[in-house]
């Protein structure tokens, strides 16, 4: 690990002075995609602890008297989860094509750029369409954000995850203007590198959450006996 | 890449972005000295508010039934809204936003801040998140009083002051600030991690940056538990959601809560509260450490135990918060592992005190007002943690919980302490932003007013909590347990507090005139050697270096140096250039 090496170096004695120049970056020479980089990394962190602590509080949540999942039996709504699952692929189609996006954009060719675009925007709009598609099918079979626990988080963790997404389309709306305004590919790319980064970072978040919220009740006895709730 | 992008960022002089109107220069600024400013002026205004809140509540205890614009009701809002602006929106916003915007770049030798649109959007959605909470003073039913732990169940139940709009606008206020706060802690460790100037490694960073650097890595990640326990709260609130919420019984109704945890709410606040302690000292005892060792003249003592003393305990902040929950009725195992890392936290925490002691013996002491108040914070924030060893073992934390004990304690160890470090750092810093030096006399007042006041005010508190009178109450009643003394004492510590208060208007009075008729202090006038001071034009301009950013050869602590002219060696300084200081000091001994 560098920074264990980094921080033993004694910068008051002048003989290390060549040696810790050596062991250390010198950021001075890098540009604004590093800065950008480290900055999204550390972005990611910040939204993985918020994830994570619904996570635990949920998964405590499960094991109290009045929990009751929403699958496992045939009248709960995702003990079939087609619509989720058509939802993830929607993400999932997204993330890729944000990918190709980037290599398009690498081969400077224009409409390959704007066609995978177009198409990464159109399914994270699905995506988002598709959500808001099962919230209003819970409210119309009676599963109201108040009833229940599970509905609760539900509702809550979902619109979490969509805010997320809806931040990164505006980012995302942001990049393809200013690839239309200066039309350099190199930029493009190099956006679009951290756009995919972000995407696929959602889209893990999403496939965990889809996991999480559609257990069964002995799904989660088990995890909570697992994490010892 | 395109050529422009393969420069040092540093080096790139983006003349299209000069600032030339006023508008652009200082209220759309992205300059992150202007940013800095901004964030200073709006934190120590709401911070002012705060304190005349404390003296009104004050005035109550001290002199209990005088005042009847006083009632229960509006006294636990008064507590509440003071606590949390002190703690969130003075501190952290003053330290971080404040402090931490001006000096990261000019402490690394970066331009500005890598990001410096965010930064300004920082600033206006800190700007947005204090209107609000301001706003709440205005609304019907006025802010909420549920206390600055806003525990549920009993903050969003009528019965509470503030249980309708209050807690609302508190609490947005609150999610507005996470997101400002993180806009800003990407910028500063972003800008830390790769901005810095050529030379400057990790380890040749200045205290003041390091306990910046880990204290924005802590608001980072704690911020969210805030905001989790803040947006769930809010749900309990607004739709109905039992996140928080158990079945329970209000003013004789049932409500439709069931099944839902308060426990749950306070672990997830206190994962939060206590390293925001942490966020709040960390870049104080960074600061106190530069202004020690620039004005004892010393190297400081031990610069790698304090670096990992930092870092360690930001590491331990995040598994000691339980011992605020002593009282929930927790497995007493758990009681017992959460005093164990609590006392354990104490070991880099001490190591800091001695170190910056040892810096202070055999230093050639200055005894200048940042010094003064260096040196009050060494004894403020002893006082304060040793009481905190104390609370930190259930067995003592027991009787003393809910006590005055715990409000002389974090007083004395959050409140005063990085206070007096922020007077230290403005009284040492303003130079840099002005160009003039603070009015010395009445700097000098204003410490002493401020360290003796503060102790009048904080020390029979001690007291106080020990003969078991409560925090949050109004007034005592008949209470027997209680002598008649204890009103006496509280009559004087109210007499204190308004001294205090009062000694803070001279402070701002000093910083008022002083920024327009204050004595001129010229170039780097403490002789410090770090790159802040090293800049080309004083106070440094936009963009800070001119044409070419410093290259950094040595650490920050070259003080004391025998062979150089004037004892110490900037941090930019070249070995040509220190030849050039040892030839021209054996020129002047020649002579002699
Ligand atoms: C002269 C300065 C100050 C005075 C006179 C003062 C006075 C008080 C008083 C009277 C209370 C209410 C005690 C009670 O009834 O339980 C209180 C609570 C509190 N103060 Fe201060 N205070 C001052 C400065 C500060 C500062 C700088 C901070 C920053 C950390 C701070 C943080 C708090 C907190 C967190 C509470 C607890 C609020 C609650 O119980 O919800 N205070 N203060
Ligand atoms: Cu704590």
């Amino acid at each position: 690990m560098q920074i264990f090496k980094t921080l033993q170096i004694k910068p008051w004695l002048p003989q290390e002075l060549e040696q810790e120049q050596e062991t250390n970056l010198f950021p001075s020479v890098l540009n604004r995609d590093k800065a950008a980089t480290t900055a999204l990394k550390f972005f990611l962190a910040v939204v993985s602890v918020i994830f994570l602590l619904f996570t635990i509080t949920f998964l405590q949540r499960t094991q109290s008297f009045d929990f009751q999942a929403l699958s496992g039996e045939p009248w709960l709504p995702f003990t079939n989860a087609d619509i989720l699952l058509q939802n993830s692929t929607y993400l999932l189609v997204a993330s890729i094509s944000i990918i190709l996006a980037r290599k398009f954009a690498e081969l400077e060719n224009f409409k390959g750029v704007i066609i995978l675009l177009t198409a990464t925007s159109l399914f994270t709009l699905l995506f988002i369409g598709g959500q808001v598609q099962v919230w209003q099918q819970l409210n119309q079979s009676g599963f109201y954000i108040y009833a229940n626990p599970a509905n609760s988080y539900y509702f809550l963790l979902t619109g979490m995850h969509a805010l997320h997404i809806i931040a990164g389309v505006l980012v995302f709306i942001r990049c393809i203007w200013h690839f239309l305004l200066d039309l350099s590919y190199q930029r493009l790319a190099s956006r679009l590198k951290l756009c995919a980064l972000y995407w696929h970072f959602l889209l893990f978040i999403w496939l965990f959450l889809f996991f999480l919220l559609t257990s069964d009740t002995e799904t989660f006895k088990t995890i909570a006996l697992f994490c010892g709730f | 890449m395109t050529e422009m992008e393969n420069i040092a960022i540093a080096d790139q002089v983006d003349h299209s972005s000069h600032p030339n109107t006023f508008l652009t220069k200082y209220v759309w600024s992205q300059d992150h000295k202007v940013i800095a400013i901004q964030y200073s002026i709006t934190a120590i205004a709401v911070g002012l508010i705060a304190l005349i809140l404390s003296g009104i509540m004050r005035l109550q205890l001290g002199f209990p039934n005088e005042f009847s614009f006083i009632d229960p009701s509006s006294y636990l809002q008064f507590v509440t809204m003071h606590g949390m602006i002190m703690v969130i929106y003075l501190l952290t916003a003053l330290l971080l936003g404040g402090f931490g915007n001006y000096l990261i770049p000019l402490m690394i030798g970066a331009r500005d801040m890598v990001f410096p649109y965010l930064n300004m959007l920082s600033y206006w959605t800190y700007l947005l998140s204090v209107m609000v909470l301001v706003s709440s003073f205005f609304v019907s039913g006025g802010p909420t009083g549920a206390g600055w732990t806003l525990y549920p169940p009993q903050a969003i139940l009528s019965g509470t002051p503030g249980a309708d709009a209050g807690i609302l606008l508190m609490l947005i206020s609150l999610v507005i600030f996470i997101v400002a706060f993180t806009m800003g802690g990407l910028n500063y460790v972003s800008t830390i991690l790769q901005a810095r100037a050529k030379g400057m490694t990790l380890m040749r960073m200045p205290l003041t940056i390091w306990g910046i650097f880990v204290a924005t890595i802590l608001g980072l990640l704690a911020f969210p538990a805030l905001l989790v326990s803040a947006i769930m709260m809010i749900f309990d609130k607004v739709v109905g959601t039992s996140f928080f919420m158990p079945a329970i019984l209000s003013l004789g109704e049932t409500l439709d809560h069931s099944g839902g945890s308060p426990i749950l709410f306070q672990h997830l606040f206190w994962f939060f509260g206590h390293p925001e302690v942490y966020i709040v000292a960390l870049p104080a005892f960074g600061m106190v450490s530069d202004v020690i060792a620039v004005h004892a003249r010393k190297n400081i003592f031990g610069y790698r135990m304090m670096v990992w003393a930092i870092i360690a305990i930001g590491g331990l902040s995040f598994v000691v918060w339980a011992h605020h929950m002593y009282v929930s009725g927790m497995n007493p195992y758990f009681g017992f592992f959460f005093a164990t890392t609590t006392l354990i936290i104490a070991i880099p925490t001490a190591l800091k005190v001695y170190n910056w002691l040892l810096t202070l013996w055999r230093g050639n002491i200055h005894l200048t007002v940042p010094m003064l108040f260096a040196i009050g914070f060494i004894f403020t924030f002893t006082h304060g943690g040793l009481t905190g060893l104390m609370l930190g073992n259930v067995i003592i934390d027991l009787p003393l919980s809910d006590t005055y004990f715990v409000v002389a304690h974090f007083h004395m160890v959050m409140g005063v302490s990085p206070i007096m470090v922020l007077f230290a750092a403005i009284y040492h810093w303003f130079p840099l932003f002005t160009g003039r030096f603070l009015n010395n006399k009445l700097g000098k007042f204003h410490f002493w007013g401020t360290f003796l006041g503060t102790y009048a005010i904080y020390l029979p508190m001690h007291y106080l909590g020990f003969l078991g009178v409560p925090r949050r109450y109004f007034a005592m009643g008949e209470t027997d347990f209680i002598p008649e003394s204890a009103q006496t004492l509280n009559a004087g510590i109210t007499v204190s507090a308004i001294i205090v208060g009062l000694v803070q208007l001279i402070f701002i009075a000093n910083v008022i005139w002083s920024t327009f008729k204050g004595k001129k202090s010229g170039r780097n006038p403490w002789q410090a050697t770090s790159l802040e001071w090293q800049t080309a034009q004083f106070p440094p301009g936009h963009g800070n270096w001119g044409e070419k950013v410093p290259q950094v050869h040595r650490w920050a602590y070259d003080y004391s140096v025998p062979q150089v002219k004037d004892d110490f060696i900037p941090q930019n300084f070249s070995p040509e250039e220190v030849e050039y200081l040892v030839s021209e000091q054996n020129n002047t001994q020649e002579k002699k």
